[in-house]
């Protein structure tokens, strides 16, 4: 192979600074089809274990595109430790697929031996910073890879939390080598459900270890007492606050790969191209702007 | 109230509990109300499991929730999820036991073809996602001495599954599923029992039915049975056309003689 395709294959496998689509089911047969102008794809890694039509259609897919595996289900916060099973499947669907990315939540989901099926927050101690450094050492060792770990959405804080949250992501990736997938719809609901400074947090993930940003929507719930908290429902548009983030959090990690997620009442293909285009005119003003500042 | 600090290993065990009902207000105690109550917190994430799962039992029983209607099935459900969660985050693997959970429900006796129903969509489900296996090349056929015919096995495709149930259980999931009313009035409760060769080909999973003796060598021959001895078990002239029909479909991906051990496990079903 000469050295311009190992560059162009190189470049098809890599996940472009570019906006990106999370693919869900009902979009296989279009995509596959209609090869719509998508920079990249993005999926659960935990909907392609096993065989069968879905895998079949993903390796169609990856032809054409690049994609990035995304799990839900590793709970990397588990002071149990990883599902080693669970790893080797996750091993196993990265074989098929040489993802460009894959990355995981800062949650957990296992406790003894049952899956609870939601990312659960963790106590932002040294013990739960240790096991959970513990559990990505283990799975980058296992995977042979670097991944990224999500800071993920949350309505609760435990009394006994010593480390501000942005604090105990910096650290995993600062020990473990790990990426950070910084979701910005996240920090925003959070935030907003704590009272925490988005920009507090945003200003401290290192932008070295930033390799994909998230964008989603969220809803927002009223409680019998009047309260109001955001819900990481992934059901609607990205809301303008989160836009806002966006811009800021892109001056500050520069041009990244950003992924649009829609998982609940999954709209037409084109609904989620449409978010994707707003992205990377955001992505490409900040791209312009590097550029501008390089010559000036 | 919990005041000293747990272990992550206790936080997550009360969390576990809190959130599968075990323990009313467990975890409440390590919880910041801040403006908000701590089990309002906490049932913000079991909603949220709650939902997750019962998404996953829906998609994979259909014609159940059809034939019982939506708010039975979900309460149906509620109840399930509560005794028996998932044990990893597999969720196309979540629901094996849904079947015999609906069988001793008194509430549904009276659909008396509901759980085989339901075993009929579970089997689906398993073919839908088995890892894909390439059918048995038959030049490995070509290769047995006359010796080895007497003791040559299969090993099944991980998506292969026989079912059997006293009621029409294929007509009622084709008629619910398509929503041919007519098709399902006319079901009769009490013909024959069915046995069904369910299989994962090129479009998709297919639901075949089979006689009594064609039903009795698949089965034999899914669960390893040697070739020669289901030829004896069922001596009927049609074995051979049978057995071009199972190699056909991509039944088998290997053969083994019967004094070799498996070098692969596949999952089967033979009820």
């Amino acid at each position: 192979m000469d050295a311009a395709s190992v560059a162009s294959q190189f470049a098809h496998d890599l996940i472009p600074a570019c906006a990106g689509v999370g693919l869900r089911f009902r979009h296989h047969q279009e995509v596959v089809e209609e090869q719509p102008v998508a920079a990249w794809f993005e999926v659960h890694t935990e909907n392609y274990m096993g065989g069968g039509s879905a895998p079949a259609y993903l390796d169609a897919i990856r032809r054409d595109y690049p994609i990035s595996l995304h799990g839900v289900g590793l709970s990397l916060g588990s002071a149990e430790g990883i599902d080693v099973r669970h790893l080797e499947s996750v091993r196993d669907v990265m074989k098929r697929v040489e993802p460009g990315l894959v990355s995981e939540h800062l949650s957990w989901s296992l406790s003894d031996g049952v899956y609870l099926a939601d990312l659960l927050p963790l106590p932002m101690t040294e013990e739960a910073l240790s096991i959970v450094c513990t559990n990505v050492d283990r799975t980058q060792t296992y995977l042979q890879r670097r991944i990224s770990l999500e800071n993920p959405s949350s309505y609760l804080r435990f009394r006994h939390s010593t480390i501000p949250e942005w604090e105990f992501l910096a650290e995993v990736a600062r020990r473990t080598g790990c990426g950070i997938l910084c979701d910005v719809n996240n920090i925003y609901v959070s935030a907003s459900n704590h009272g925490w400074d988005a920009l507090t947090y945003l200003e401290a993930l290192p932008p070295e270890s930033v390799t994909e940003v998230h964008l989603a929507g969220h809803s927002i719930r009223q409680l019998d007492q009047g309260q109001i908290i955001r819900i990481d429902d992934h059901g609607s548009r990205v809301a303008p606050p989160v836009w806002d983030l966006f811009e800021l959090a892109l001056k500050r990690f520069g041009p990244v790969p950003t992924l649009v997620e829609w998982d609940t009442d999954v709209p037409a293909l084109e609904v989620l191209m449409e978010e994707a285009a707003i992205a990377e005119i955001a992505i490409e003003r900040q791209r312009n702007d590097n550029l501008c500042a390089h010559a000036a | 109230m919990t005041t000293c600090a747990p272990t992550l290993l206790e936080l997550q065990c009360a969390v576990r509990r809190d959130l599968l009902g075990l323990s009313d207000g467990d975890a409440s105690g390590y919880v910041v109300p801040d403006g908000l109550a701590p089990q309002a917190r906490l049932a913000i994430y079991r909603n949220t499991a709650n939902s997750t799962l019962l998404t996953a039992l829906r998609l994979t029983y259909p014609a159940v929730q059809a034939l019982v209607g939506s708010e039975f099935f979900e309460g149906a459900a509620r109840l399930f999820i509560e005794q028996h969660p998932p044990l990893n985050a597999q969720l196309d693997s979540y629901g094996a036991t849904f079947p015999d959970f609906l069988a001793q429900m008194p509430e549904a006796a009276s659909l008396i073809y509901l759980p085989d129903t339901a075993r009929l969509e579970w089997a689906v489900n398993e073919a839908l996602h088995a890892p894909d296996a390439k059918p048995l090349d038959l030049r490995r056929l070509e290769q047995l001495d006359a010796a080895d015919m007497h003791v040559v096995r299969f090993l099944p495709s991980p998506a292969a599954r026989v079912l059997e149930s006293p009621f029409p259980v294929d007509a009622i999931w084709h008629a619910v599923l398509s929503r041919d009313d007519s098709a399902l009035a006319n079901i009769n409760l009490s013909a024959d029992p069915v046995c069904l060769y369910i299989h994962r080909g090129p479009s998709g999973v297919e639901v075949n039915r089979m006689a009594e003796g064609q039903c009795r060598f698949t089965a034999a021959l899914i669960a390893g049975r040697p070739l020669h001895d289901a030829l004896v078990d069922v001596p009927d002239a049609e074995t051979s056309v049978w057995l071009a029909h199972l190699l056909a479909s991509g039944c088998f991906v290997d053969i083994r003689l019967s004094n070799e051990a498996s070098s692969q496990t596949i999952g089967r079903q033979v009820t």
